[in-house]
């Protein structure tokens, strides 16, 4: 849930980008850093470089303005790459307000997708957050890659309802990436609750 | 507690990483970052605990050479950083962090009926129509952007 502090003046959003290793988390967050302005973005922080993809996550603090005397934040994380780290990744799901699960669309990637999003959904639960009532964007990443698996796969292999918002994304170009944490904001804020 | 000590700041942090307050004159200090990271550290240490069959350790100490770091838990959710120089005064530190730790976990675990101010000062449908509006103007979709599609 959002994090209110009545003493800060701050709302808090915690985002998470989740996704199995290498779909392209990071790159989302690089992205987002080098398109906003300086004004409302803090200093991105990635830990989970190509040596040390262990214990630690990538974070980037956006700053959005104020609203009724309340200056709005999201929180931006990663999961690391390597997430035999039950702790390091129920960490960063706790208090989670949405999640974007950034999914390698190349063919034979299907099964990871799939178990990085079960590991997600076992997760959530043991933290009791509401999975069926949680914000949720999809994001087909690396569409400019052949072969590629068809939109609405990874729905159809997790019985997921239809209707979770999917988007199509080529991180290392831009493309689809803005349109992910728009639309995952929109959604936080709408099920936002005192 | 910053006073007491001599330390050059001090923050309550939330275990989900987020800066509740600051004390201190550094400023400076990406403290924002700084939250983040010492609750990571904090989830990890806990993972260790359990495989040296701890349940949590309370106390966390980072020495350095000029600057060092004391995190404490506070209650369960949140934990107390006092960055400070001098170390001879470690145990000064230690002391006034257990004894401002004790006080605040008194305030935070009181059961908090909903202050009426807090009600009162946040108007949902009104703060929701502002802040949508502000992601619609930042998290923009820019020309290039727009080669995908929403589906
Ligand atoms: N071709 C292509 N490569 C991508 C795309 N997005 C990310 N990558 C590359 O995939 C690799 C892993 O990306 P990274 O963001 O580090 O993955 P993470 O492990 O999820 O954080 C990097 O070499 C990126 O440049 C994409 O849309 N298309
Ligand atoms: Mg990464």
């Amino acid at each position: 849930m959002a994090h209110i502090s009545s003493e800060n003046q701050q709302i808090v959003f915690k985002l998470v980008y989740f996704g199995p290793g290498m779909s392209g988390k990071t790159t989302n967050l690089h992205w987002i850093h080098a398109q906003l302005a300086e004004k409302y973005r803090g200093e991105l922080l990635v830990l989970d470089t190509e040596k040390e993809r262990t214990l630690f996550f990538d974070f980037f603090p956006v700053s959005l303005g104020r609203v009724e005397n309340y200056a709005i934040k999201f929180h931006l994380y990663t999961i690391p790459g390597q997430i035999h780290y039950e702790a390091s990744r129920r960490l960063i799901l706790e208090g989670a307000d949405g999640v974007a699960f950034i999914a390698d669309s190349r063919m034979g990637h299907l099964e990871k997708n799939i178990q990085s999003y079960r590991m997600m959904i076992d997760n959530m639960i043991d933290l009791r957050i509401p999975v069926d009532d949680f914000p949720v964007v999809l994001q087909y990443n690396k569409r400019d890659l052949e072969p590629l698996i068809e939109l609405g796969s990874i729905e159809r292999e997790l019985g997921l309802s239809p209707g979770i918002p999917a988007i199509e994304a080529v991180a290392s170009e831009g493309r689809g990436v803005m349109q992910t944490l728009r639309l995952l904001s929109m959604e936080v804020i709408r099920k936002f609750q005192l | 507690m910053v006073g007491a000590t001599g330390a050059l700041i001090s923050l309550l942090i939330s275990r989900e990483g987020v800066c509740l307050s600051q004390a201190g004159e550094l400023t400076s200090l990406n403290t924002t970052a700084l939250a983040a990271l010492v609750a990571g550290m904090f989830a990890a240490t806990k993972e260790v605990a359990t495989i040296v069959g701890e349940n949590q350790f309370s106390i966390l100490l980072q020495q350095g050479d000029r600057r060092h770091i004391h995190i404490s838990l506070v209650g369960k959710r949140s934990m107390m950083v006092i960055v400070f120089e001098d170390y001879t005064r470690i145990g000064k530190v230690r002391m006034e962090a257990k004894k401002a730790g004790e006080a605040i976990s008194r305030i935070l675990e009181m059961p908090v009926e909903k202050a009426p101010d807090e009600e009162g000062e946040i108007y949902l449908p009104r703060f929701k129509e502002y802040a949508l509006n502000l992601v619609d103007r930042i998290f923009r979709v820019d020309e290039e952007d727009d080669g995908a599609h929403q589906l």
